[in-house]
């Protein structure tokens, strides 16, 4: 186990290099960083030329890389261009994000599992076929769109929720984005919870289990969702890092000032060491989520062994 | 975006699971099949083919595609305003005779543009699932084929853009892009979607790979490209379509959204996106304008994803 | 023939629902077992008696499987009209199943120490910690070796040869009456083979259960059965005591079946095989099920079902237990 660890960790070390060097690349090489901090005004090319020198923007891309990263190993992510340490940015903005993306989870789990084994315990039944038309629907409605609609619906003209998010980000506040931001992966963990009850359920250990005389309840709990929930867990756990992605709609609609709204105005703004700032720490979420994916995967299923 | 049915995140990982598949039908059931499929021998083309025709979901979607494509082509068929005519008196008014839709905050015919912002979608969506799957089935497929090092480089590479959220990428990438015509936006989409083509192309040429009639052939000298064409791209065809199909929705999607957040396409380009974004300003007074773009493009989608579905209930007969 | 009084199946109707028609899979089977007896079922794939044995205990895939007639005397109740929880109630503790694949009829997330302790916990309310204690017993009793230490390993951690037996000793657990297997030894290598039956065998000769064995391969009926029916279409087309069966048959199909197989003194000759193929399920010829294939085919056969005839010697003296569904049984067995 600590050998695969260690292993599979090594192995992360050139993915992350690149992904970092990708998004590096197109910040500081595609864009014109120093131009945007003028914003509108034509650059005063002495200042320009200082600033390039200051932020080490006079050196070759790679040797910027390199002292870019130096940099953030000592925890070091940079100032952003409007003054404040990005770092600072980042313990405003993670924790809202984080918790965004648990309550969306949890929605997810909750909501997306049970739906998927109902129906995938009741194939071909009215159930059944109102959960696939309903995911696919979910499925095909971009984010943006079911977020407006919930936002008018929810918070403008009914009056249950409250349109858009304080700077406490509260949890009764953070519901309905959670929802919004859950609700195509839930879409799609109900469809493959279905899929794999449905196939599980005509394994020949299900008919063992009805031989050997177990209850149904038993059946079902103890031996078909046991297996069923193997691939549901592990998306469950990859979709954690889409979902710190998809936070960049959830959070402009309801103006949750999280890691997407960050990231977006830093964008819009071409904030450079914010963007790559973010993005790195996003990358490591994701990777390191990928690999408790793995092992969880084996703790749940022993024919998995980790070498 | 995520689709749980393709996410292969480990190729070992899932080699090592999946199980032959399984089926209570005893012995009896199974030969009673053999009999079923003895009547006429059907290829696996066919026999997609046959189920198609009869499957009311892919029917349905089919004439919704067709429809979107036709009026991509040629919109002034059903419309016969301009999307750049608006008089902003009209700003915000709602539906009125020849005017169904009403307007929007400029002053345009909101039916008008919904027409005409079938063109970008369906573009994007045709045009960057075309180019993904051609650049991922060429580099997956001689990666699954020759092995060794292009193997080696091609997964760590496609663990790279793997690891990049989808949107974040776009938002960065297109950033920097100047043009707000639907070129970039297909370029950056190909850009980051070809590796999950490239992941299933390698994985079912390794496969067919390992078939004994390649192996047979392979014997009696048949050269490596000869090979590939004639014996191992036909089987690996099939999930490639599967994956490229189901893409295409979540492509037109992902456009949509990039141009919501204002990297996409940008005006004079008319765009779901753009429209949907601009209208989103104003919803609680007129959400008309918001709501017939955004049905527009969700059943655009939905269409692309059902005819994906059909295609891959089609296609894939472990399902069957 | 005689009634049994473990088990009795009579004139039992299976049919499936399928998309492409309605399949007949057991069209009228009659059979039945006794205490310490040993029946073997023997057919091709196809011939429906897997699904027999399905119907028998209550695990038929329902729908398209639907049991439309017939009953199923187990200890004289007629399992088919028991309620479900009665009958679940009868399932693994009097009647129990061996699968063909142990590797896929065991759960694979489960270890095996739990999957035996089950029967326990469920069936007898036995707690988690004596289940266990069951369930190393029961490995043992089926010569495990290191049962002990194996206990909690998962089922694809055993060879093909150790999982069968742990399917066996599931089956064992409660010392059910009967006992059900379904191609027990299919899976396995010819060597692990011998020695999975000689343990079932012997196990059943202890417990004095009875015991259905469903096989295709008349080798390892010769050994361990003491009467054969013979199976085809979904019908019986032959009962006899195994010696006799062997000797003489009374149906062309059971000739068939006898004749190809392949025999050491025969080397060098042509190997015998039954042409054609079994009938569709969902279009089973009129007359006789075996007469596009049968060489001994009339007229009749080609109108007429032919019942289960009583067999009798060329006296006309009854064989008991004897019986053949031909036409022209007589001059199959007296030439």
């Amino acid at each position: 186990m600590g050998r695969y660890i260690i292993r599979r960790l090594l192995q992360m070390i050139p993915v992350f290099i690149g992904t970092t060097f990708l998004i590096f690349f197109m910040v500081y090489a595609l864009g014109d960083p120093v131009a945007a901090m003028f914003g509108d005004r034509a650059p005063d090319p002495a200042a320009a030329a200082q600033i390039r020198r200051d932020l080490n923007l006079d050196k070759p891309l790679w040797q910027q890389y390199l002292l870019y990263m130096g940099k953030i190993f000592t925890g070091d992510f940079g100032t952003s261009f409007n003054g404040r340490p990005v770092i600072e940015l980042m313990r405003e903005a993670w924790p809202i994000t984080l918790r965004l993306a648990l309550i969306a989870v949890f929605f997810e789990m909750v909501i997306g599992i049970t739906l998927g084994v109902i129906s995938g315990l009741r194939r071909g039944k009215a159930i059944d076929t109102a959960a696939l038309i309903g995911t696919l629907i979910v499925i095909s409605i971009p984010t943006f769109v079911t977020g407006y609609v919930l936002q008018y619906l929810f918070g403008v003209k009914w009056g249950i929720a409250k349109p858009t998010v304080s700077a406490d980000a509260t949890f009764s506040e953070l519901l309905l984005p959670a929802i919004v931001l859950a609700l195509v992966s839930l879409a799609y963990t109900t469809r493959l919870t279905r899929t794999s009850v449905g196939e599980n359920a005509r394994a020949d250990y299900i008919r063992t289990a009805v031989a050997k005389g177990l209850p149904r309840r038993r059946i079902t709990i103890r031996h078909l969702l046991r297996n069923s929930l193997i691939p549901v867990v592990t998306f469950l756990g990859i979709d954690i890092g889409n979902l710190m992605g998809g936070a960049i709609v959830t959070e402009r609609i309801f103006n949750i000032q999280g890691v997407g709204y960050q990231l977006w105005q830093g964008i819009l703004r071409q904030n450079a060491p914010t963007v790559v700032g973010f993005v790195t720490i996003l990358v490591i979420v994701y990777l390191l989520a990928n690999l408790l994916v793995d092992l969880l995967y084996a703790v749940l299923d022993p024919r998995i062994r980790l070498a | 975006m995520p689709d749980p049915y393709d996410q292969r995140p480990h190729d070992e990982r899932n080699s090592a699971t999946e199980l032959r598949p399984m089926d209570l039908a005893t012995e009896e059931a199974e030969a009673l099949e053999r009999h079923e499929k003895a009547t006429p021998a059907r290829s696996l083309w066919g026999d997609a083919w046959y189920d198609l025709r009869r499957n009311p979901i892919f029917l349905v979607s089919a004439m919704l595609i067709l429809f979107l494509i036709f009026i991509a082509i040629w919109p002034s068929a059903i419309t016969s305003g301009s999307p750049y005519d608006c008089d902003l008196s009209y700003a915000n008014q709602g539906s009125q005779s020849g005017h169904p839709f009403g307007f929007d905050n400029q002053g345009c015919d909101v039916y008008t543009r919904t027409v005409y912002g079938a063109r970008a979608s369906v573009m994007v969506g045709i045009f960057a699932t075309l180019g993904a799957a051609l650049v991922g089935t060429l580099l997956g497929g001689l990666a699954g084929f020759y092995g060794g090092w292009w193997d080696a480089i091609l997964s760590r590479v496609t663990e790279v853009f793997f690891s990049i959220p989808i949107l974040l990428g776009g938002l960065v990438f297109l950033s920097v892009v100047k043009s707000g015509s639907v070129w970039p936006v297909i370029g950056f989409i190909v850009l980051l979607g070809w590796p999950q083509v490239a992941r299933i192309a390698r994985g079912s040429v390794m496969t067919a790979k390992q078939n004994d009639y390649v192996q047979a052939a392979r014997s009696l000298g048949a050269g490596n490209w000869r090979m590939m064409i004639r014996h191992v791209l036909p089987n690996a065809v099939a999930p490639i379509i599967v994956v490229a199909t189901i893409a295409l929705g979540t492509y037109i999607a992902l456009e949509a959204t990039l141009s919501f957040l204002g990297v996409g396409l940008k005006p004079p380009t008319v765009s779901w996106g753009i429209d949907i974004s601009t209208a989103s300003q104003r919803v609680r007074n007129s959400p008309h304008a918001l709501l017939w773009p955004a049905g527009a493009l969700s059943l655009t989608v939905l269409a692309f994803i059902m005819l994906g579905d059909a295609v891959r209930d089609a296609l894939d007969p472990k399902l069957r | 023939m005689p009634v049994s009084q473990l088990l009795q199946v009579r004139d039992l109707q299976v049919e499936f629902r399928t998309r492409d028609g309605i399949a007949k899979a057991v069209n009228g089977v009659t059979y039945g077992v006794d205490a310490g007896e040993t029946l073997a079922v023997l057919g091709e794939s196809g011939s429906g008696k897997s699904v027999t044995a399905q119907a028998i205990m209550g695990i038929l895939d329902t729908p398209p499987g639907f049991v439309t007639g017939g009953e199923i005397l187990f200890q004289g109740q007629d399992l088919l009209k028991m309620g479900r929880e009665e009958r679940r109630k009868v399932r693994g503790r009097k009647l129990a199943m061996i699968f063909q694949d142990a590797l896929s009829s065991l759960n694979p997330v489960l270890s095996v120490g739990y999957q035996l302790g089950e029967m326990f916990v469920v069936h007898e309310g036995m707690s988690r910690k004596d289940a266990k204690a069951k369930a190393v017993e029961l490995m043992d009793r089926v010569r495990i070796p290191a049962a002990k230490e194996r206990v909690g390993d998962y089922p694809h951690q055993f060879s093909g040869g150790m999982r069968q037996r742990i399917m066996i000793a599931m089956a064992l657990a409660l010392d059910p009456e009967l006992i059900i297997a379904d191609e027990p030894t299919t899976a396995l290598d010819v060597t692990v083979q011998a020695q999975v039956m000689d343990l079932l065998a012997e196990l059943q000769r202890e417990s004095g259960m009875g015991l259905i064995l469903i096989t295709h391969d008349l080798g390892v009926v010769a050994d361990v059965a003491d009467k054969i029916a013979v199976m085809y279409a979904g019908r019986i087309v032959e009962t006899a005591p195994v010696n006799e069966l062997y000797k003489a048959p009374a149906h062309p199909y059971t000739r068939g079946l006898l004749d190809s197989i392949p025999r050491l003194d025969q080397k060098g000759q042509e190997l015998y095989a039954i042409k054609g193929l079994p009938p569709n399920l969902t279009r089973i010829p009129p007359g006789c099920p075996f007469n596009p294939r049968c060489p001994r085919a009339q007229s009749v056969c080609l109108t007429d079902l032919p019942p289960l005839y009583d067999v009798t010697d060329e006296s006309g003296a009854p064989l008991p237990g004897r019986g053949s569904a031909c036409h022209f049984w007589k001059e199959q067995l007296h030439g």
